[in-house]
């Protein structure tokens, strides 16, 4: 797919790697992810929208991974995350700088830091930075 | 639809295989045709997974496979559906051999990754994620299951020691397997000294890398005149499916896919959760099992947790769960698992099953679940 398709995994990629943002698309029943699909999986919706996904948002899940993914070797241990962004959205991404035995916990704030690093990562906000 | 039964079951004993995947899964074929006492030119198709054969450069196992056993034009196919994958096949030869477009059918799923190491045998393990979305963003299969785990904890209170229960219980019953990967108890205090993996699980809340094979034969009532052994009628097979990624599901504490092939199962056998009598579900990790008997309609969400403490699925309690020792002691050679559940009933049903024998196996319900719930398989299997 081209990469000025109106949404596909390499915009994506090009979104979070070069241009510092989270692209994705919406559906009329609210759903909105960074995932790829041509129909909307929440409802079937054929007509997408694409939408810039917010940079702030809340942990909804969170592992610190001691036994890292093949392209993280050199990051563990790395939390691995579920974020639930404002404006809508749940996106992954990781976050360095965690200890497996204190982990961040759900509920708490983070933001996309744009990087020249892989992956979509995250950073406690600095309110609420970890503890010793 | 015609009546279908499970005449045969094989498996071999899961850990590492010495030989290819291709020989393992022959030969515990032909134990599986022997033991349904027919013969091998009797099979009109047959199922095949092995999700990983690229990692010994062997694709289309089939045609090997069933020239091996000497029906080389029996039509075969490969059936992927990652750690669901002959669940999966069951479920195809079930719809062959109940829609009457065969009589007997083969189900073989065979894997084996030992001779790679941990990086790269996780690395073909994620491969069932998503890449650009989930592996590619840091995910392991650990990960994901503890993010799951983290969710559970978050909404329910699940305690570390209810995970652990789990590992207990399966670790207690997979030392009573002589096929189990794993053959010794483990304590909880053995369980809470295990480092920690992808928090908050840790090293014994995980399944091991196993290699294994195992194998089903399937025929029509109607020409299963003699069984050689109690088969089993399957009294539902259904499938369903989830949104690919955790992600952009609605919740994280149960498996869609799980609920709805549950619910297509009972619906099938006309039955109740309350009426299964053991179980045997998909605990690749401790949490897995706990959000499976929440899906299945066993408990109500937040519940198996505790009930698993206290008993309630051990081998003597209420409802039995994963006498087998599921995929955490009996270990989970991907694309065996499926069938090697149901391998796990058949020895139940026909008193073979020694020292873990579950006292009651009228009604018995496997559940098999591909990666992180994209797919999942129910079946639930009754008596003459």
């Amino acid at each position: 797919m081209p990469d000025d398709a109106p949404h596909s995994v390499r915009q994506y990629e090009l979104g979070y790697e070069e241009e510092g943002r989270l692209r994705g698309f919406g559906s009329a029943c609210g759903f909105r992810t960074a995932t790829w699909a041509l129909l909307c999986p929440r409802c079937g919706e054929r007509d997408l929208t694409e939408v810039e996904l917010g940079r702030v948002g809340r942990i909804a899940a969170v592992t610190v991974q001691t036994v890292p993914a093949e392209q993280y070797l050199n990051d563990a241990p790395y939390a691995y995350l579920l974020v639930d962004l404002d404006g809508g959205g749940r996106v992954t991404g990781w976050m360095a700088g965690v200890s497996p035995g204190s982990p961040p916990t759900i509920g708490r704030r983070v933001r996309f830091v744009p990087g020249y690093r892989r992956g979509v990562q995250f950073e406690l906000l600095p309110d609420e930075a970890p503890r010793g | 639809m015609r009546e279908t039964w499970v005449i045969g079951a094989a498996t071999t004993r899961f850990g590492k295989l010495a030989e290819s995947a291709r020989e393992a899964a022959t030969r515990v074929a032909l134990a599986a045709i022997d033991r349904a006492g027919v013969d091998p030119k009797a099979i009109g198709a047959t199922f095949v997974s092995n999700c990983f054969g690229v990692a010994e450069h062997q694709a289309h196992l089939g045609p090997l496979v069933n020239t091996g056993l000497g029906i080389p034009e029996t039509p075969s196919m490969a059936i992927e559906s990652a750690c669901s994958s002959s669940s999966a096949g069951l479920h195809e030869a079930f719809v062959h051999v109940a829609g009457g477009f065969t009589d007997v059918a083969l189900v073989v799923g065979a894997e084996r990754l030992s001779h790679l190491d941990t990086l790269r045998a996780t690395s073909y393990f994620a491969m069932g994620a998503d890449d650009p979305f989930e592996t590619r963003q840091g995910a392991t299969f650990p990960g994901l299951y503890a993010a799951i785990a983290s969710a559970h904890q978050d909404r329910f209170g699940t305690r570390t020691e209810e995970l652990g229960a789990v590992a207990v219980k399966n670790h207690a019953n997979g030392a009573l397997n002589p096929n189990a990967h794993f053959q010794r108890p483990i304590s909880l205090a053995t369980y809470l000294a295990s480092p920690i993996i992808a928090s908050p699980l840790r090293l014994y809340d995980c399944c091991p890398f196993s290699d294994g094979a195992s194998a089903l034969v399937l025929a029509a009532r109607e020409v299963s005149r003699r069984p050689s052994a109690e088969p089993l009628v399957v009294r539902a097979s259904a499938r369903a499916g989830s949104i690919a990624d955790l992600q952009d599901r609605p919740e994280l504490t149960g498996i869609p896919a799980s609920r709805r092939a549950a619910e297509r199962a009972f619906r099938q056998a006309g039955l109740t959760p309350s009426q299964v009598d053991f179980a045997e579900v998909h605990d690749c990790f401790t949490i897995a099992e706990i959000v499976a008997l929440e899906d299945l309609g066993f408990f109500p969400p937040g519940a198996a947790a505790r009930a698993g403490a206290e008993g309630v699925t051990a081998r003597d309690g209420r409802l039995p769960i994963n006498p087998s020792g599921g995929l955490k002691a009996k270990g989970h050679p991907i694309s065996a698992t499926g069938a090697a559940q149901v391998v796990e009933v058949f020895e139940q049903v026909n008193g073979t099953a020694g020292a873990r024998a579950v006292p009651k196996t009228e009604v018995a319900l496997t559940h098999n679940v591909g990666a992180t719930g994209g797919s999942c398989s129910v079946h639930i299997f009754g008596r003459r």
